[in-house]
């Protein structure tokens, strides 16, 4: 049922991504790998769908029936986390999903940016704390943000004030892909000019998007990567049933006027963004997190407060632990 | 046959923004505004050429979300649905299924019940028997689910309609079973095109001028707040920029005050060494004059 390397050219000959070998990171890949993705949107724009159809079975079940009385104040931003176990092509990828629910529904949004930020900080903040540990916890569970899919509502006009604060916020901590939610809202003119206006804001206001092509020693990939930036922000159009027997299963979105196939890549690029995400670019994206972005904090972190730093003997390792969380929090 | 002056007003940047408090200010006051012009003139000696402005139907469009009224339409809605004829529609419908819509459309129409928003409510009975099915078939429909499309395009049947163009097929504006345009059309500038105007005039401009009335005597222009956020920041900036001026001329005006006390101790230091100068010559002549010398007579007055 897991559909094939599709292709990228939508008229022409169809061409594969080359995959490229995914990369062990530690002996301890039994369990496989660790991968973290956050889903970051306003309610309505299919992220529990979408990490629904990504994993093909129900993750996030549907949500009740909101109360009509509470309608007038927006819930708080909180964090849900879901773990998948996946098996990509015969790698093993341990899936943690944090879905923030509660972004940019309130009338008031602009405490939002703060709590991303805090969150992903945190994360990067545990890491910090575990390597500087004498005696390392070997079960230990890299919680660090791989990557951040951020859903843009399908306007069709361009970015929104919200949209540019975010991306620009975090862009330093995590790598961000921009997707278009429901994108069965558009039509095909109305899906391009739509990508060009946001690319050519990203452009404009020099938005920090995931740059694919960050690695430029790797000349094979770079022109297949190129290539993939070209449909950012990548168009999704989630399932609502399946169709079929069992050996032929189609996975739609029906209407009375048509029937969407949600694996067919002419029609969105659902299966693009899943190869990307789970295939060709995993070892990419972890890399990136961990040789750039935490590297870049790390630095950022030990400049200012002396983290862990000139702590002389460290003999005793629980003068270490207390140490380092304490100054800290004294950053705050 | 009767010809109609339809005026549309839009509003784009509507709840744009990263926060969106108050962004329904600026909607009621511009329909507030309509009254208070149509109040002027009525108010007027000569009544002949009136010009009528007042909204008599405000169109709300609810972002398709699936899930429920946010609470910027509630607060929005709570509003405008006070001060004029509200009418919910849930636009792009084309981005749900049948199924979802039809939940959506409960769901709103539970939260405007639980809210209390007011929203307009044709008028049902009628002596005809028809009209009435027709009016109920409308009213359940509400809040009524909009396709917006202005181009002609050809569907697999071979048809040319208005709609939108899809790879997996056309999604027809002028469908019922696709949307719900042709009813909301209906009630707009057909069947109810009367009673939304007269509503207007009779409850909702009544109101108005029986609380402006209340409080304002006749003729009386009305009270303005200024209390839009944007010029509430600029005003503080503005007050931070005087403030600090103002400081600076303090400062040089007291600078300028210590120097001029400086001067007066200086000049008054001076005046006191020359009054003892002079204290110093009167001794030296009395010392002269009471010493008795034959020089002396001379000095003595």
């Amino acid at each position: 049922m897991a559909p094939s390397a599709p292709s990228i050219t939508s008229n022409m000959s169809a061409r594969a991504i080359t995959p490229r070998p995914s990369s062990y990171r530690h002996k301890s890949e039994k369990r496989g790998m660790t991968y973290n993705i956050m889903l970051v949107g306003q309610s309505g724009l299919g992220r529990r769908t979408f990490l629904n159809t990504l994993c093909e079975r129900e993750v996030i079940p549907a949500t009740e029936a909101p109360n009509p009385d509470t309608a007038n104040v927006a819930d708080p931003m909180r964090f849900d986390t879901y773990e998948v176990n996946l098996e990509e092509d015969g790698t093993r990828i341990s899936l943690s999903v944090i879905d923030a629910a509660g972004f940019g529904d309130g009338l008031d949004n602009t405490s939002c940016f703060k709590q991303l930020q805090d969150y992903i900080e945190a994360q990067f903040d545990e890491v910090l704390v575990e390597e500087s540990r004498i005696k390392r916890n070997r079960k230990y569970r890299d919680h660090r943000l791989h990557v951040l899919i951020y859903f843009i509502p399908p306007t069709g006009h361009s970015l929104r004030e919200l949209d540019i604060e975010l991306i620009r916020r975090l862009g330093e901590y995590v790598n961000i892909i921009p997707v278009i939610g429901r994108a069965d809202s558009l039509t095909v003119d109305e899906l391009q000019t739509f990508k060009h206006s946001v690319m050519r804001d990203i452009d404009y206001y020099k938005l920090p998007v995931y740059n694919f092509c960050w690695d430029e020693s790797d000349t094979e990939a770079l022109k297949d990567n190129r290539e993939v930036m070209d449909f950012i922000p990548f168009s999704v159009v989630t399932c609502d049933e399946v169709l079929g027997n069992d050996y032929d299963l189609v996975r739609v979105r029906r209407y009375p006027w048509g029937t969407i196939e949600i694996d067919d890549d002419s029609q969105c690029d659902f299966v693009l963004l899943r190869y990307i995400l789970l295939n060709s670019h995993i070892a990419d994206l972890i890399n990136y997190t961990e040789d750039v972005l935490y590297e870049n904090y790390r630095t950022k972190k030990l400049e200012v407060g002396g983290f862990g730093e000139g702590e002389g003997d460290d003999e005793d390792g629980e003068g270490d632990d207390d140490e380092p969380s304490t100054s800290a929090r004294k950053q705050e | 046959m009767f010809s109609v002056k339809l005026n549309v007003v839009d509003t784009p940047g509507f709840g744009d923004y990263v926060d969106n408090n108050d962004c329904w200010l600026p909607v009621v006051d511009f329909i507030e505004n309509q009254y208070e012009q149509y109040l002027r003139q009525e108010q007027q000696p000569v009544r002949k050429g009136v010009v009528d402005m007042r909204v008599h139907a405000c169109l709300y469009f609810i972002r398709p979300n699936g899930h429920t009224l946010k609470p910027l339409d509630v607060r929005a809605m709570k509003a405008i649905g006070a001060r004029v004829n509200l009418i919910p529609i849930i636009a792009k419908a084309d981005t749900l299924s049948p199924a979802a819509l039809r939940q959506f459309k409960k769901r709103v129409m539970d939260v405007i019940d639980a809210q209390s928003i007011r929203i307009y409510q044709p008028p049902v009975d009628s002596e005809d028997e028809h009209t009435t099915d027709r009016n109920k078939g409308i009213i359940s429909a509400m809040p009524f689910a909009i396709i917006g499309s202005d181009r002609e395009v050809k569907t697999e049947d071979g048809r040319h309609v208005k709609g939108r163009l899809y790879p997996w097929g056309v999604a027809e504006v002028e469908n019922d079973q696709h949307c719900d345009f042709k009813k909301l059309r209906s009630l707009l500038i057909r069947t109810h095109m009367l009673d939304l105007i007269s509503t207007t005039e009779e409850v909702h401009y009544d109101k108005y001028r029986t609380t402006q009335m209340k409080t304002r005597k006749f003729g009386e222009p009305k009270l303005k707040k200024n209390d839009n956020k944007k010029f509430r920041e600029e005003e503080e900036a503005l007050r931070a920029r005087f403030t600090e001026k103002v400081k600076l001329e303090e400062n040089r005006f007291r600078q300028w005050e210590q120097r001029l006390i400086a001067e007066r101790d200086r000049l008054n230091k001076d005046l006191e060494q020359e009054h003892n100068l002079v204290k110093q010559l009167e001794s030296e002549i009395e010392a002269i004059v009471n010493s008795g010398s034959p020089n002396g007579k001379f000095f003595r007055k």
